[in-house]
């Protein structure tokens, strides 16, 4: 099954896969080969992909997303987001220091347009620390 | 004429900016050819998302929706795009008149308008401007984006439109067509245009999840995200390449004043020496 992880910036991937793990507006979904057609909404989170079918779960490969678009045909899945950060790039002291950042920034919000934008940047680096801490997770 | 030590002073002086007309049009060539590269980028993901909505509008989805309904423009909101620094040739200029143009053909056509800036040049044209209403100015954006940074003129566009403050709204921006080429333009964002054909027919049995309107709102916001985004990297990729061509041109220039004053120095410096000659040899004809 073909997976291709589309953002602005270009394809961040684009290859054959056995799994890929998604989050929906109605939940989380595990595509496999031979899924039914669908369209559906993409909420911030993250996203694995499990490369060969004997692969284990420490050789899932996340990626941090944000909202976005997944199209599933019988040829693949087409995933268009915003954007995405892959896994292995995400330093977790790092995106934990940028959520403090962005909390402070919430807090000391001086009117609406500061709010959202730090409410945005607080999702962002949350989901980018959740995918820090699966890929320990699976490590140890 | 000038004396050699005020020639000699004006050479070096020139030779300067040279060098620093050449530095900047170096700089500008190498961040023109990222923008164009980012542009190509931005092409899978517009495609992807042409597609998809495509397919919605073949089940009917856009029919009647209030995103793509064209309704009688009584006021449009315009979406300016120019650069925060001179030195661009007429980068500035040329869309400055292009969208004093659109203002004046929204007055006789009793159209009123709003705008929202991007780019520091334009703003301050804008404000200068006596009728223009400006709603939102956005200055010192990255020349790198990740996306998220025109999210706030992109809400504020749909969230106008959605209220029916605005009938209408459309960016004008630079188009990049060639190195050599740039021509200012106006693109309609909203209402959003109709989709074209599917090109597979894959997903014409797709399921819609949670719903077909919750779908099709995601699509279109990314896909007019991506234009704008688009739209953006163009008037870049425009600004750098108008920016190298003024420098080529400034360089080009520093280059003969400095053959000029070369010359000139050299004949100031001979004339100096023939005159020393003819004093000498003077001198020694009266002491004979």
């Amino acid at each position: 099954m073909k997976f291709e992880l589309v953002t602005l910036l270009g394809v961040q991937l684009d290859q054959e896969v056995y799994e890929v793990q998604l989050s929906t507006a109605d939940g989380p979904i595990a595509v496999f080969p031979g899924h039914e057609p669908l369209v559906s909404v993409a909420v911030p989170g993250a996203i694995a992909v499990r490369h060969k079918k004997d692969d284990s779960d420490e050789k899932l490969e996340y990626f941090a997303i944000g909202g976005g678009v997944i199209e599933i045909t019988p040829l693949g899945v087409r995933v268009l987001v915003d954007e995405a950060d892959r896994g292995e790039d995400i330093l977790e002291a790092e995106s934990k220091a940028a959520l403090e950042r962005a909390l402070k920034l919430r807090d000391n919000a001086k009117n609406q347009v500061e709010l959202e934008k730090a409410t945005a940047l607080i999702d962002r680096h949350q989901v980018r620390l959740n995918v820090a801490g699966l890929r320990r997770k699976h490590r140890r | 004429m000038p004396s050699q030590r005020q020639l000699k002073s004006r050479i070096r002086s020139v030779k300067n900016t040279k060098q620093i007309t050449k530095a900047m049009q170096m700089v500008a060539a190498s961040k023109m050819r990222r923008a164009q590269d980012a542009t190509k980028a931005t092409a899978a993901y517009t495609a992807t998302a042409r597609d998809i909505l495509a397919h919605l509008s073949k089940q009917g989805a856009t029919n009647n929706h209030p995103l793509f309904e064209a309704r009688p423009v009584k006021r449009r909101l315009l979406i300016v795009i120019a650069s925060d620094k001179g030195l661009a040739g007429a980068y500035n200029g040329n869309l400055a008149k292009h969208y004093l143009k659109e203002l004046i053909a929204d007055d006789s056509a009793h159209i009123k308008t709003d705008t929202i800036a991007i780019g520091r040049r334009v703003t301050q044209f804008v404000t200068r401007l006596k009728d223009a209403k400006l709603i939102g100015a956005y200055e010192d954006l990255p020349d790198h984006l990740e996306g998220h940074e025109l999210r706030a003129v992109m809400d504020t566009a749909y969230k106008m439109f959605e209220d029916g403050e605005v009938d209408a709204v459309d960016m004008v921006y630079t188009e990049f067509v060639s190195s050599i080429t740039q021509t200012p333009k106006t693109e309609r964002l909203l209402p959003a245009g109709q989709a074209g054909e599917p090109t597979d027919e894959s997903i014409d049995e797709a399921e819609f999840e949670p719903s077909i309107e919750t779908v099709l709102e995601n699509v279109v916001y990314r896909l007019l995200g991506a234009q704008l985004f688009q739209a953006f990297l163009d008037a870049r990729a425009s600004e750098h390449s108008m920016r190298m061509l003024a420098m080529k041109n400034a360089t080009d220039n520093a280059t003969d004043l400095i053959d000029d004053l070369t010359l000139a120095m050299n004949k100031a410096r001979q004339a100096a020496i023939t005159q020393e000659l003819a004093e000498i040899s003077g001198g020694s004809e009266a002491m004979k």
